[in-house]
């Protein structure tokens, strides 16, 4: 196996305000290979900023080591590290042209005049804003200046590119273009690539491996498809996506499968989450996400569950129902639209049929939830 | 005026539609006719007419004498001087404050001594030069220096640098503490070393405060009369002083105003480049959302090292300078006798009493009138359209931008007869503070109405409420930092100024800066420093409360007024 382009071991970071002591990132551990794209995703305030600039240098961790490209890089400063950040408001230097701001990085390494128009014409040409050269930031939409952004990092050809929710500012349809634009440069010049976010549309679609962070801790890092379908905690199944989250007692287990008596009176079988053994009477939590969920006109369906419908709202593709379960239960199901069948009413009692296969049992730890 | 409606639909006369808004409109164009419009055009007069023509005689006269040309090089000279060695040791100390990560009680103390010379009267600088280095100078003595001549050009530009540098300081700091630090760590991830990131980011990005605080010294030192009336000597005339003797000492009150319309010109020119600059939208401001909090970075090393010097030592000579004259007030005779004596103190608090009422009553008055016009005006500006609004914006603020000298003689050419015989009155004095220190109260409480949404207005006017409890109840409340603001600014320069009201007190009324000044000419320094101390102090006491009603109401309302002191024209 190759170096890896990044590890973090075992990195902390704590801030010290007056008398308030935060640990901003605790224990974070990550390996990341050539070229891949990771996306850190987490609620705010859960450490992914500081993270990255740890990664970038701009903070000195309190405790672990950075290895960049298998060199200790933990007290290396910013500007020897060759590393590209994209900053959340671009951070373009307003006095300067867009020439002058991609040239930047190539004047501080000292390169002479005619290969620097060369390589900020190529970087601008990548981001296809080679007619902006004259133009000041202040000329440019909140997209080109994104592009500005990137090209300025780019044309340092940099081992690894760091960015810090760089599309927030941007309206909805030109985050979703400019999504697949980073991806497809990405890709082309094969730059290892790390993308905060919090948006999880933003995580799924454009990553190969998402670490998922909550409180300065690493909850899970995985695939998207991991992600999704075998969150290891209560935290991620809900942060990614839509969770139905029933708690329970197990009452048995075999095989990666728990089973547990489910509201309707019946033994529902399901995963254990990573395929963890889970004895007789764990508190667990069956997560069911409502997509998975169908409902039958009949509630006496056999393999269903009985259950009122508290509400239904049309939202065009879908129907989303709130369900009653009864004994406190609910549940939320999502249920594609037919528009040759009518919808379920308020009040109406409905069979509710559950995909065991994508069903999960997540125990709950003495402290969560 | 608090009844006037705001209409945008042109209608045949504003009288007709609007009669409290004509009504308002007319009393405050005759007010500003009266202290701003008229003393302008008879110095005009004064200067540039003579037996009902029109002639550049006295123009050519005052500039034929040679004595004058230095005056009016030397005030060029010294404000030139004054600009250029006040906004580099400004930017130091902003550096310092805003940008290192020395420990924070040592930055709070640079900022603190900056404050000092803000808030005291002109002279202050002046007589603690005199106590340390001028004839008998403490310091002098000290360092055994002996003689050393510093009345003059060194003397003056030293004084008037230490002076009015913390304006450049205020400026200054709130443009380095407003930049992105986003922009540093850019810099510094595209590989740039500390010393290539200060010159090419931090640097360019201060240039519109760099010009602003050169542009405002340049004006505070050419306007300034008490420095080089004490420290410039007759080796150093410059215009403002020279315009004062030649009216007090030669009773010549043409050839004073001729000398003032002189330093009229580049007194303008100055101001009018200043605003065109406010104008001009500058691309600092131009930055999305932030995104993290970030850190400035570190300044380089040997810059740093300069600060260290340089500060260090510009804060422990202002700290040594107002300890001097603390001292000099409690000796017998400075430099004969260091006894230790209260008898100066008594002498202020028993014959120097007048001063000390007559000075608190004007500066009051001055301060509540002053203010309320400022909202009243500010108010006008802000939410009305009616013809004639930028005319009467400019014209209101036309006294702020004249030096102080100039107003003072176009006030004493005004008022000075019938039907108008004003000097020598309490009236005279507290309008020429008004009219030329309510401009920072007129600009904070547009700035501030700017700021708030007119549907606020709207909304209470929709729950049934009148225009006038409107006003009352909705907007006066939203503005009161900014009314605090003008306020602590007009009365530190009700207090403190001298260079307009010199030409316009009397035995009537007195002033504890002409108070001081008489001491230094009679040479009775610890007397000086006495009156100097207790007014001070009672500026100090104000401003610390001001300053405190001020953070109050802007935390309730959760907004930020920033607080001017800018000292132009004192
Ligand atoms: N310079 C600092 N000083 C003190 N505390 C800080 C500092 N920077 C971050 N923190 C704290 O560390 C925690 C993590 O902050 P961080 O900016 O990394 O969060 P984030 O995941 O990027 O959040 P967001 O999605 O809102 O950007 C927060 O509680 C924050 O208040
Ligand atoms: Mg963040």
């Amino acid at each position: 196996m190759t170096t890896p382009a990044l590890e973090l071991q075992h990195v902390a970071k704590v801030f010290r305000k007056d008398r308030d002591i935060v640990r901003a990132v605790d224990d974070v551990t990550l390996v990341v290979e050539k070229g891949e794209f990771i996306t850190f995703l987490g609620p705010s305030g859960c450490g992914k900023t500081t993270t990255l600039r740890m990664i970038a240098g701009f903070e000195l961790p309190t405790e672990g080591r950075i290895l960049i490209g298998g060199r200790d890089m933990t007290n290396i400063p910013a500007n020897k590290r060759g590393i590209g950040f994209v900053f959340q408001n671009y951070a373009l230097f307003p006095h300067m042209s867009v020439f002058h701001n991609v040239a930047y990085g190539l004047k501080s390494r000292g390169e002479d005049p005619g290969r620097i128009r060369e390589k900020v014409g190529n970087a601008l040409e990548l981001v296809g804003l080679a007619q902006a050269v004259h133009r000041y930031p202040n000329q440019l939409s909140g997209g080109e200046q994104q592009r500005v952004a990137l090209a300025r990092v780019l044309a340092l050809e940099p081992s690894l590119l760091l960015m810090d929710e760089p599309l927030s500012n941007l309206d909805a349809k030109l985050r979703l273009h400019m999504r697949t634009e980073i991806r497809r440069l990405q890709k082309r010049l094969g730059i290892t690539c790390i993308y905060v976010t919090h948006d999880q549309a933003e995580a799924l679609t454009m990553a190969d491996r998402i670490m998922v962070m909550q409180k300065g801790k690493v909850e899970q890092i995985g695939t998207p498809q991991e992600i999704y379908n075998h969150p290891r905690t209560l935290f991620v199944a809900d942060f990614i996506g839509q969770a139905n989250a029933i708690r329970l007692r197990t009452s048995g287990y075999a095989d990666g499968k728990a089973w547990a008596k489910v509201p309707g009176g019946w033994q529902l079988a399901a995963r254990t989450s990573g395929g963890t053994i889970l004895e007789k009477g764990t508190e667990a939590a069956l997560v069911i996400r409502p997509e998975r969920i169908r409902l039958e006109a009949d509630a006496q369906a056999a393999g269903t569950l009985a259950a009122t419908v508290a509400a239904a709202t049309f939202v065009g593709s879908h129907v989303e129902y709130e369900l009653d379960l009864g004994e406190g239960n609910t549940l939320k199901a999502t249920v594609p639209y037919d528009p040759n069948a009518r919808l379920h009413q308020e009040g109406a009692r409905v069979g509710v049929r559950i995909d065991q296969e994508s069903a999960l049992f997540i125990p709950i730890e003495a402290k969560q939830g | 005026m608090t009844a006037a409606s705001a209409s945008r639909i042109r209608r045949p006369s504003l009288a007709l539609r609007d009669p409290a808004l004509f009504f308002a409109l007319v009393t405050l164009w005759l007010s500003l006719g009266l202290f701003i419009i008229l003393p302008f055009l008879r110095l005009l007069q004064a200067t540039f007419i003579k037996d009902g023509a029109l002639t550049l005689a006295n123009l050519v006269k005052v500039w034929g004498k040679a004595y004058n040309r230095r005056a009016f090089s030397g005030s060029i000279i010294l404000a030139t001087g004054v600009s250029l060695a006040g906004t580099l040791l400004a930017y130091l100390f902003a550096l310092a404050v805003t940008r290192t990560h020395w420990p924070r009680w040592v930055r709070w103390l640079l900022s603190s001594i900056t404050i000092l010379p803000l808030i005291s009267p002109p002279f202050t600088s002046s007589i603690s030069l005199t106590l340390a280095l001028g004839p008998n100078g403490m310091l002098l003595k000290a360092l055994g220096l002996g003689e050393l001549n510093f009345y003059g050009f060194w003397g003056t530009w030293l004084s008037e640098t230490l002076t009015y540098f913390p304006v450049a300081f205020m400026v200054l700091a709130a443009i380095l503490s407003a930049m992105d630090p986003n922009l540093d760590d850019a810099a510094f991830s595209l590989g740039a070393s500390r010393r290539r990131m200060f010159w090419t980011v931090t640097v360019p990005l201060s240039m519109p405060g760099i010009a602003n605080s050169l542009l405002l010294l340049f004006g505070s030192s050419l306007a300034d009369f008490a420095t080089p009336l004490i420290l410039g000597g007759h080796k150093f005339p410059v215009l403002p002083t020279q315009a004062y003797l030649q009216i007090t000492g030669m009773y010549d009150l043409r050839g004073g105003a001729t000398l003032s319309v002189l330093l009229l010109l580049p007194a303008l020119l100055v101001y009018g480049i200043q605003r065109w600059m406010i104008g001009r939208k500058s691309y600092v401001t131009v930055t999305g959302k932030s995104g993290a909090r970030s850190n400035f970075a570190t300044l380089p090393r040997g810059l740093e090292i300069a600060m260290v010097i340089v500060c260090g030592l510009v804060a422990l000579f202002i700290a040594y300078l107002y300890f001097i004259i603390l001292w000099g007030s409690a000796v017998r005779v400075w430099g004969v006798d260091n006894s230790f004596t209260m008898e100066h103190y008594a002498y202020v608090f028993t014959h120097g009493r007048k001063a000390i009422t007559d000075t608190l009553k004007i500066g009051i008055t001055s301060t509540v009138l002053g203010s309320l016009l400022a909202v009243v005006l500010g108010y006008l500006f802000q939410r009305f359209r009616f013809a004639g609004r930028k005319t009467m914006e400019f014209v209101s603020m036309l006294n702020y931008a004249l030096p102080g000298t100039v107003v003072g003689i176009a006030y004493i050419i005004a008022f000075n007869e019938k039907p108008l015989l004003l000097t020598g009155t309490i009236t005279i004095l507290v309008a020429a503070y008004i009219f030329r220190y309510y401009a920072t109260g007129i600009r904070s409480v547009m700035a501030s109405l700017q700021q708030i949404d007119p549907s606020l207005e709207e909304a209470s006017m929709s729950l049934g409420a009148g225009r006038v409890r409107t006003f009352m109840e909705v907007t006066v409340p939203l503005i009161i930092p900014a009314v605090l603001a003008g306020m602590r600014y007009l009365f530190i320069h009700s207090m403190t100024a001298i260079s307009a009201t010199i030409f316009l007190v009397s035995v009537r009324w007195t002033l504890l800066t002409t108070r001081i000044l008489e001491s230094m000419t009679e040479l009775q320094f610890s007397q000086a420093s006495a009156f100097s101390i207790v007014l001070i102090i009672l500026v100090f006491i104000a401003d610390i409360v001001m300053g405190w009603a001020l953070r109050r109401s802007s935390l309730r309302f959760g907004t930020t007024q920033e607080t001017s002191y800018d000292n132009t024209g004192a």
